[in-house]
């Protein structure tokens, strides 16, 4: 079997990712999934979170915060469509607090969303789960 | 006969008017070239969504809520529809086909007794619209291709929750498709409920070749999947569609303004020709004269 899958992480306005990986974390709407060369088809909503993209020898390279979006997945391609795509070292957890607190007491539903998207960002800044595999 | 002088000025400012117009062009040029790369760019998550939204919209889930968007209210009564121009003019007759074919759009549906309503996306339909139906449009659009897919965003959220306020049945957008360079072509699109069958049949072959035997598993199921990804697909159609235009708005003013350098151009010839003629004629009038005067003496 392959012992790579090929990956494109996708945002409206480019494509932001795309090449042959080894694994990747991808955070479904129902858990986090990690999908390896020759994952069953699978099409999932997703929920704010880190996209982790790892090497052949389960390395990171790369790890992303989407807001949210879609992922498909075949045994040899892996496609996650986000709507917003931030690479994780570009956050920086100060301006990302501020604006928590100025959303905090917001109460209208957009603001409300912005809200859970801004927290989920301090959580995927906070965790650092799969980081070595 | 005018005078030296006057056409002097008159060729000087046609002069002027010849470099502005080819310095339009270059910046249109440049800027086709920007928006041709930008709307490449959206392509890939387009097509990826379309394709994503085909394999579900054929699994046939009915219901109430988010699944209007594909199934429709049922009623054929209440039309939104939405011209889609530039923000600026000088470029041919890009705004002002749309504007014409949405007039006629609307005047067509009217005469079968449908109710319209109107969403103006550009200054130059926002103004004219503005003039003449007034009474119809709920709301106008200005400077949305610069502000990127948050530009569509809003006028996306804005089109759902009047749907779901039960303002319109069906909603059109009429645009300009962006074929080449030169050429745009007028074209109405529905966007609520989804026109799926055109775009299935079309490409139902290549899914049919690539993997007639795609059973996806689901997570969390198939009808919430599609609870989310219709709203997102009016949002990137919208999108889409605005990059489009903006191409297009490029090239219509790359070639209007290439035309009227051409014409500039044309003009500073035949004037420059009437110069000559008209100072020969000063000059031999005066030799006459000169010539006459000294033969009376």
């Amino acid at each position: 079997m392959e012992s790579t899958i090929s990956f494109d992480l996708v945002a409206p306005e480019q494509l932001i990712f795309n090449d042959k990986v080894g694994m990747i974390i991808v955070p479904g709407k129902e858990g986090d999934l990690g999908v390896l060369p020759g994952h069953s088809k699978l099409l999932s909503s997703l929920r704010p979170g880190r996209v982790l993209v790892y090497g052949e020898s389960k390395n990171l390279l790369k790890s992303f915060f989407v807001s949210g979006g879609f992922v498909e997945i075949n045994p040899e391609k892996c496609i996650v469509l986000a709507e917003e795509v931030e690479e994780m070292n570009s956050l920086e957890k100060a301006t990302i607090e501020q604006k928590m607190l100025e959303l905090e007491n917001e109460t209208s539903d957009e603001s409300k969303q912005q809200y859970l998207i801004v927290k989920s960002k301090i959580e995927a800044l906070n965790s650092s789960h799969y980081e070595k595999i | 006969m005018p005078s030296l002088k006057d056409l002097k000025t008159q060729i000087n400012s046609v002069g002027s008017t010849k470099k502005i117009t080819s310095a339009m062009k270059m910046v249109a040029a440049s800027k086709l070239r920007r928006s041709q790369e930008k709307a490449e760019a959206a392509r890939p998550y387009s097509s990826r969504l379309e394709e994503m939204l085909l394999s579900l919209a054929s699994s046939s889930v009915s219901g109430e809520g988010v699944i209007k968007l594909l199934t429709g209210t049922g009623k054929d009564e209440k039309y939104l529809v939405i011209p889609v121009t530039a923000d600026r003019g000088l470029c041919g007759g890009f705004n002002s086909s749309i504007n014409r074919a949405t007039t006629k759009f609307v005047n067509s549906l009217e005469s079968k007794g449908k109710n319209v309503s109107l969403i103006t996306v550009g200054k130059k339909s926002r103004d004219f619209f503005n003039r003449i139906m007034k009474d119809k449009i709920i709301e106008s659009y200005v400077d949305v291709t610069e502000s990127g897919y948050d530009g569509a965003f809003q006028i996306s959220n804005k089109i759902q929750s009047l749907y779901f306020d039960d303002k319109f049945d069906k909603c059109i957008l009429i645009y300009n498709k962006f074929v080449s360079a030169i050429t745009q072509e007028v074209t109405r699109q529905q966007l609520i409920p989804l026109d799926i069958k055109e775009n299935n049949e079309k490409e139902k072959k290549d899914t049919d070749d690539k993997n007639s035997a795609a059973i996806y598993t689901y997570e969390p199921d198939e009808s919430s999947i599609l609870k989310d990804l219709l709203p997102k697909n009016i949002s990137i159609q919208i999108f889409k569609m605005l990059l489009e235009s903006s191409a297009g708005e490029q090239g219509a003013r790359m070639a209007a303004m290439d035309n009227a350098t051409r014409n500039a151009g044309e003009m500073i010839d035949t004037l420059t020709l009437k110069y000559n003629r008209t100072r020969q004629a000063f000059i031999t009038k005066e030799l006459i004269e000169i010539i006459s005067g000294a033969e009376a003496i």
